[in-house]
């Protein structure tokens, strides 16, 4: 038994770094190259019953992160769904209501904010700069 | 064991961070680290959506008076045209004209180019800031850039049909393509607007052809206005006698007369069309939750009024009781903003709220705060930030 229970936190490593290295490898494999680590494109809608009723309605004409961003009530969900209905949106009428408790539950106004990702860097990006200082003012400003 | 423990501690702290994000492709990023998209020509921009594109300027970048092109905003309705083929590209002029007109891109460039440093910013930069939240892409600060944009001037494309006396609005399509049954981004302007000598039909941005995120080969740019007037991918022109009714006109960028209640629903019939910007500014630098130190602070930004000139932008380190005058930066032009900076001698060590306020050539001031209105346009409330000195 004390020896199973020594073993225990050397299987826990075992297994960490196990999952730890099969997640890391999905491509692009994160450690080979400077690239800096990218998002998803586009993003996905939160897992739900209604999900993909959510998904055939909304992601045919734009991707999810425009729902993720917004924080409505009820009330509001409900005309954007009625406008996207009419926008040509595939929605049941029997689904309708399910689907606003669906946006209006994962995305009310008392959610956290979405944190938007950044498209990457490249050569034109200002550098870091000490607070207070900008690149430019010594170029642009009447001293 | 100690190194063991560590490295135990270290895997859990992954494995967590792993669990708590939405993709294995951001695995790697470290606190401070923004998740980034490869988009082509557009470098550390706000992805406000991806399909279709809609990008945001960090307010970090508004320190330079003209916005390199992979730093300005991108604003799209829709899908972006899949097939741009400069050689068949077509522009026509028709409607209350003498004469229909077709021009090919070769001969568009043979028309006396014009340049405009403009400030375009899309109405419903700063929507997120506005409560209650309302629906649309929720921008942050920076849907507005400003960019040397060249080409004809529309005033010469109609004098060559010959406006008819009927011709009294001029509208816009352009080549984006329409999910589902959403209704064109289609839009008119008044036709004194399209007849001043500074609106154009823009080829080129910052002395290189247009990209096509942002309009190529040719938009409309109506200075000073919303950025919705000034269409992209354009490839019709023509002259009406009545405002375009369509969606983007009504009830697409319509703005209530009066004030409203936040929260409030406001009648169609209570409103009107937008057409040039608020005066505004914002504050590039320090940023938000930023912590400085020295004896002086340079705090800086932009400030733009559409087709008005700043008159002068103010700055308050005390949370708004009072205020100095900053330096307006010496590069403008009319429909261009003010780059300006303000010296803060640094006091004590503490928390600040700094805000800044712009005058224009008009008497509008920035108000202190927003009017809310059901679609979030126009936010042009006194800028804040929030910093700390050591």
């Amino acid at each position: 038994m004390s020896h199973s229970r020594r073993a225990l936190p050397g299987l826990l490593v075992v297994i960490s770094t196990i999952a730890w290295i099969a997640v890391a490898c999905v491509p692009p494999f994160w450690g080979q190259s400077a690239v800096p680590p990218s998002a998803k494109a586009t993003e996905d809608l939160p897992a739900g019953p209604r999900q993909a009723k959510a998904a055939t309605a909304c992601l045919e004409c734009h991707e999810a992160r425009i729902i993720l961003q917004q924080r409505l009530s009820k009330s509001a969900w409900t005309k954007e769904v009625d406008k996207m209905t009419k926008w040509g949106a595939l929605i049941d009428p029997s689904d309708r209501d399910a689907l606003v408790d669906y946006l209006s539950t994962n995305f009310g106004p008392d959610q956290p904010s979405y944190e938007a990702p950044r498209t990457s860097q490249g050569k034109t990006a200002p550098g870091k700069v000490s607070p207070g200082k900008t690149t430019h003012d010594k170029n642009v400003v009447v001293r | 064991m100690t190194s063991r423990r560590n490295f135990l501690k270290h895997m859990s702290g992954a494995m967590l961070t792993a669990g708590a994000l939405p993709s294995a492709w951001i695995l790697g990023s470290t606190e401070g680290e923004t998740r980034s998209i490869d988009v082509p020509g557009e470098e550390g921009m706000i992805v406000r959506s991806y399909r279709f594109l809609d990008l945001e300027t960090p307010v970090e970048y508004f320190d330079t008076w003209i916005t390199p092109v992979p730093h300005f905003f991108v604003r799209n309705h829709m899908h972006e045209p899949s097939e741009l083929d400069p050689e068949n590209w077509k522009l026509t002029i028709g409607g209350e004209v003498e004469k229909s007109l077709t021009l090919s891109l070769t001969e568009l460039s043979k028309i006396e180019t014009h340049e405009v440093v403009n400030t375009l910013e899309c109405a419903g930069n700063g929507r997120s800031l506005y409560r209650p939240q309302v629906p649309g892409v929720q921008w942050g600060k920076g849907a507005v850039s400003t960019a040397r944009f060249s080409g004809p001037r529309l005033r010469d494309l109609l004098q060559r049909g010959g406006v008819k006396p009927t011709g009294k609005h001029v509208m816009f399509r352009g080549l984006d393509e329409v999910p589902g049954k959403v209704p064109p981004f289609v839009r008119s302007i008044p036709v004194e607007k399209a007849l001043d000598s500074d609106t154009l039909i823009a080829t080129h941005m910052n002395g290189a052809a247009l990209t096509k995120h942002h309009g190529s080969p040719a938009r409309a740019l109506v200075p000073g206005w919303i950025g919705a007037a000034s269409c992209k991918w354009l490839t019709e022109i023509r002259v009406l006698e009545n405002e375009f009714d369509g969606n983007f006109m009504s009830p697409g960028y319509r703005f209530p007369n009066q004030p409203v209640k936040p929260g409030d629903a406001v009648k169609p019939e209570d409103t009107h069309v937008m057409t040039a910007l608020n005066v505004k500014s914002a504050i590039s630098g320090p940023s938000e939750g930023a912590k400085v130190n020295g004896s002086k602070v340079s705090i800086h930004g932009t400030a733009w009024a559409g087709e008005a000139d700043i008159a002068k932008v103010e700055v308050s380190t005390d949370g708004g009781t009072t205020w100095g005058a900053a330096k307006l930066g010496h590069q403008q032009a009319h429909y261009a903003w003010r780059l300006w900076t303000y010296d803060w001698k640094t006091p004590k060590s503490g928390e600040y709220i700094v805000m800044s306020r712009a005058t224009d050539s008009q008497g509008r001031i920035q108000p202190a705060t927003p009017e809310w209105n059901p679609s979030g346009y126009l936010y042009n409330a006194v800028d804040r930030v929030k910093i700390r000195v050591a």
